[in-house]
């Protein structure tokens, strides 16, 4: 039991994002199953809890809503758009808005660990290069139009 | 909502094929028809006069007359399809002979009409996309379209339809392409009978079967699709009528459906998909006589309502799903007349689902008839006909002379501790729900049909 205890408090130590299995896991945001490797993102809670979303407008809906409590996250995790499933966190990110991107959930944000790599993508997409307070803000108001009716 | 550029008005008429120019003219168009009348020299000049007012297309007529004809045949003197756009006056027929052409990226920016003869094939071998369509009532019938190339920007379709009205895509073939049809920012456009195939394996390298973004009355009808990511994709689709279309095999759903308002879909098939078929943050949808059957995992749905209202499901057969309607966050939902047999759940309720109404629906033989996470409920069931319901009728009403509870008390120990399924047959657990059934105390207490129907509803 002690051992068991032990190993437990190991495994838990390492915090930060998992394997995402697509095509399988749902998000736990808007229910829809992650299938996109360029747009899945993780919450990770201070108990070693990850939540799985298909976009990062998902994730950062989910972290607004006060379903997790703001003392209680961890870490925001976002995948690297040109390289794949490579992990970013969410706050230190760029991101571009582009209509030419069209991310799960329609907000079309992706994210780059590397600024140059945006203003890249920006030059082929248009769109705007931004940072995670305003990906916040972006969610915020197209969301709240649209969830009204409930 | 942003999408929605304010630039353009939403068309009053439903699109239907006898209807020849149903749409409002943007500038483009209007551009566009006077260039089409040079060509319609010597018609009637009351035909003239009722095409201006129209501001639309020359009608058939040219594309019958032999000018209005081109034929590409593989060792014909036009023999690439690229050539005879190219070649092509507006108006025109281009008659594509049987054969295999190794095309790619063609580009249609005029009104013209592509039939293939004994299905041609268009193969792009893996790059690129395959044939984008940018002008107004474009007709595309009877050619094979195969092997796209994979990329994560909607040029990759088999075929692509932008910023036009009136196109019509009939009795197509599409073979293992990344997505087969795209329709972004269309309007009044019809899509049937097309037959569409994919063979990926994984749900990140394949795209939609049928995709329609941001789009106004599109109709959606006598399709198959098999083995793409989601069968048919609408996504801010206003107004769309999807029916008779068959979705099985797909790797995620088999429809799905996201801030598309004001659409109906009936009388589709939807079976073996990954996940069943979603309907998610939409109201106003009416979905008919639809057969959901055979989704089955843990993730897998016959319908997952989220955040859906004022809408409708009725005459639907759900069959041998896991779960067979899940709702969340949805409200203001008729759910009449449907069968639902042979489920994992019948209907999942979560709390934040609301005044939904729950009407003369069979439930037969699931494993839990209702399941919710709540003791609180607000929602009605009423004279639904209950297999498992064991009261009788001595009255003779036609309905149960004691109400019944369709939501078993295991079945709120399974949802806060999935691992308790394994008792799902034993002599303890009966002994738990009949203690239940008789005495509620965790169950939702107006969790009731008062009338249960002693026979089958007759659908």
């Amino acid at each position: 039991m002690a051992l068991m205890l032990l190993l437990f408090a190991i495994a838990s130590c390492e915090r930060g994002p998992e394997q995402i299995h697509y095509g399988s896991e749902e998000c736990a945001y808007c229910r829809m199953i992650i299938s996109e490797p360029q747009y899945g993102s993780q919450l990770v809670t201070k108990h070693g809890l990850v939540y799985k979303f298909d976009s990062i407008e998902c994730l950062a809906a989910y972290d607004m809503s006060g379903e997790v409590q703001a003392d209680h996250v961890h870490s925001l995790w976002v995948p690297d758009f040109p390289a794949g499933p490579e992990w970013v966190p969410a706050e230190e990110a760029h991101y571009l808005h582009s209509e030419s991107l069209r991310s799960p959930m329609g907000l079309s944000i992706s994210a780059y660990s590397d600024y140059d790599e945006a203003v890249l993508h920006q030059q082929q997409y248009r769109g705007s290069v931004i940072g995670w307070d305003v990906v916040r803000e972006i969610v915020k108001q197209e969301w709240r139009l649209q969830h009204s009716q409930n | 909502m942003k999408i929605f550029n304010s630039t353009r008005s939403v068309p009053s008429g439903r699109w239907s094929p006898g209807m020849l120019h149903p749409l409002p003219c943007s500038r483009q168009r209007l551009q566009h028809s006077s260039a089409k009348k040079r060509s319609t020299v010597g018609l009637a000049p009351f035909f003239f006069g009722l095409l201006f007012m129209l501001t639309a297309i020359a009608t058939e007529a040219p594309a019958g007359t032999g000018s209005g004809e081109l034929v590409v045949r593989p060792q014909g003197p036009v023999a690439s399809i690229a050539e005879a756009i190219e070649l092509a006056e507006p108006g025109t027929t281009i008659r594509i002979m049987a054969g295999t052409y190794n095309e790619r990226e063609l580009v249609i920016s005029k009104k013209l009409t592509l039939t293939g003869e004994g299905f041609p094939v268009i193969d792009a071998r893996n790059e690129g996309f395959i044939l984008k369509v940018l002008a107004d009532s474009v007709q595309i019938r009877g050619i094979e379209f195969r092997n796209t190339g994979v990329s994560y920007t909607r040029d990759h379709a088999a075929l692509l339809v932008e910023d036009a009205n009136g196109v019509v895509i009939d009795g197509n073939r599409f073979t293992d392409n990344f997505f087969a049809i795209y329709l972004a920012t269309v309007r009044g456009s019809l899509v049937a009978n097309n037959h569409i195939t994919a063979s990926g394996t994984r749900e990140a390298s394949s795209g939609n079967g049928i995709h329609l973004w941001s789009t106004w009355d599109i109709e959606v009808t006598g399709n198959t699709i098999r083995g793409h990511r989601d069968g048919i994709y609408l996504e801010f689709a206003k107004g769309a009528l999807i029916y008779e279309n068959v979705s099985n095999g797909n790797l995620r759903y088999g429809l799905h459906f996201m801030f598309s308002d004001d659409s109906h879909y009936h009388d589709n098939t939807f079976s073996n998909n990954g996940a069943g078929v979603a309907v998610m943050y939409s109201k106003n949808v009416k979905m008919t006589g639809n057969r959901f059957v055979e989704n089955w995992g843990p993730a897998a749905y016959g319908l997952l309502l989220k955040d859906i209202s004022d809408s409708q499901i009725s005459g639907n057969l759900f069959r041998d799903n896991t779960i067979a309607i899940h709702s969340e966050g949805s409200n203001r939902i008729a759910v009449k007349n449907n069968h639902i047999i042979r489920n994992g759940w019948g209907v999942k309720v979560m709390a934040n689902s609301q005044n939904n109404v729950f009407s003369s629906n069979n439930f037969i033989e699931n494993t839990f008839d209702v399941a919710t996470n709540s003791r609180r409920n607000y929602n009605t069931f009423e004279g639904n006909y209950w297999s498992r319901y064991d009261g009788y009728d001595l009255d003779q009403t036609g309905t149960g002379d004691v109400p019944h509870r369709p939501v078993r008390l295991y079945s709120l120990i399974v949802e806060q501790n999935p691992a308790s399924l394994i008792l799902i047959r034993s002599f303890f657990i009966d002994l738990l729900d009949l203690a239940e059934r008789i005495m509620p105390t965790l169950t939702p207490e107006t969790l009731i049909d008062e009338k249960p129907l002693m026979k089958e509803v007759n659908l």
